[in-house]
């Protein structure tokens, strides 16, 4: 027999399961995009797809915030994250330090024709301004400066932008798309739409190139050259450094201290001596870099 | 006509037929720009002001309806045709990068900046407004 009190307790929280349950998330993924269906990069960092429709359906509606992502495949390869993005679920901080995440296929390597010199920047599926996630595995892939930049970054300042003003939700969308088994994914997938005006706000559904322009790349291990030059040597271009995010020291890679350092303060950096001092950091006193 | 857009870093100013964004704070601006004169605008850009104040006339025609010194708000119409019938070209910079299929001609050759001003919008940390005169 039960109690009034528990019988009290089990209506409340049959009454909690019923409305989790009615919340509305990703009953589905979205359909992959086949690469035989994308045209080569031809100097537009993103094209539409399906006339620019984004391919939600009816029940995935909702004006409850959340976010979802994927879990890593056999490879270590984030997959699709989606989210409707609302007030509640966007960063009321500064994004904290996302250096020691190493989405599969990144390699720190540097290039002039690059705008900040890095080819690779550890991309946000779910942009940090619309979901104030920080050092998410599931949410980092290892993006060109020109995806990021160019391709992902004008449309979620569109959301982001859109969200603030009326305070309205959209569903969010972005899938990495790799071809085979490949580290890099060659693009990714963005969609998007405004919930509370069916779409009247916010509306794309886009295939974003990550790519670099200047620059040849890759894709199934991340290894990246000039265009025009010759493919560098099997074994691409090793961290000249460790750093340590938390003491702000850097070592050579042989150094004991490197290798005993915590995996969330271990950053690797190709970057010159000059730079890191410049940067703020000091050289270790051990290894003497 | 006094030609007034909203345009991002790149002169971009709609991308899939929609507004690439909006604020409360610059509509507030350009209708006290505006005053008790006419403006002109498209039916789509009616549907950003809330409340209709009588001045506000909606059109699938606007630019064509737009006498001199009359306001004219282009959203989701090229205004290259128009420029050489505005006195006066009111510029409202997002200061972000938006995605774009819909462009400001720039840059405004034969333009001279007359008045530049900054404010903070409802949801944009910095908006630029610049009005430009031949």
């Amino acid at each position: 027999m039960i109690s009034k009190k528990r019988g009290a307790a089990l209506l409340l929280l049959i009454w909690c399961l019923l409305l989790a349950g009615c919340q509305a998330q990703p009953s589905r993924t979205a359909a992959p995009v086949s690469l035989d269906s994308i045209p080569p990069y031809s100097g537009e960092p993103y094209i539409a797809l399906n006339d620019n429709e984004p391919t939600f359906l009816p029940g995935e509606m909702t004006a409850n915030s959340y976010e979802v992502y994927s879990p890593l495949d056999s490879l270590g390869r984030c997959g699709e994250a989606s989210a409707c993005v609302g007030t509640d679920l966007m960063p009321t901080e500064e994004r904290g330090s996302i250096g020691q995440v190493k989405p599969t296929g990144w390699q720190t390597v540097k290039y002039d024709c690059v705008d900040g010199k890095y080819l690779y920047n550890r991309c946000h599926l779910i942009g940090y301004q619309l979901s104030g996630e920080n050092a998410n595995k599931q949410n980092l892939i290892t993006g060109t400066r020109y995806l990021n930049v160019e391709g992902m970054l004008p449309f979620e300042n569109l959301v982001a932008d859109y969200v603030k003003e009326t305070e309205n939700h959209v569903l969010y969308r972005v899938t990495p798309i790799y071809s085979g088994d490949d580290l890099v994914a060659s693009g990714v997938t963005m969609e998007a739409k405004s919930v509370e005006d069916n779409g009247d706000g916010v509306s794309f559904n886009v295939y974003v190139y990550n790519v670099q322009p200047g620059v040849e790349i890759d894709y199934a291990t991340g290894e990246s050259w000039l265009e025009g030059e010759e493919r560098p040597a099997a074994g691409g271009e090793e961290a000249a450094y460790i750093l340590n995010t938390n003491s702000k020291k850097f070592h050579l890679p042989t150094c004991s201290g490197a290798s005993g350092m915590k995996e969330e303060n271990r950053q690797e950096s190709a970057a010159s001596r000059e730079d890191l001092i410049a940067q703020g950091y000091e050289p270790c006193g051990t290894c003497k870099p | 006509m006094i030609l007034i857009s909203c345009i991002d870093d790149r002169g971009g100013m709609l991308y899939n037929h929609r507004r690439q964004s909006q604020d409360r704070l610059l509509r507030q601006d350009l209708l006290s720009e505006v005053g008790d004169r006419p403006i002109w605008l498209s039916p789509y850009s009616l549907g950003q002001f809330a409340c209709s104040p009588e001045n506000l006339r909606p059109a699938d025609d606007f630019p064509e309806r737009a006498a001199a010194g009359e306001f004219c708000f282009f959203e989701d119409r090229d205004p290259a045709p128009w420029l050489d019938r505005a006195e006066t070209i009111i510029l409202y910079r997002w200061n972000r990068r938006y995605p774009a299929d819909l462009y400001f001609p720039l840059p405004l050759t034969g333009w001279t900046l007359a008045r530049q001003m900054e404010f903070p919008g409802s949801s944009h940390e910095r908006i630029t407004k610049e009005v430009y005169i031949r």
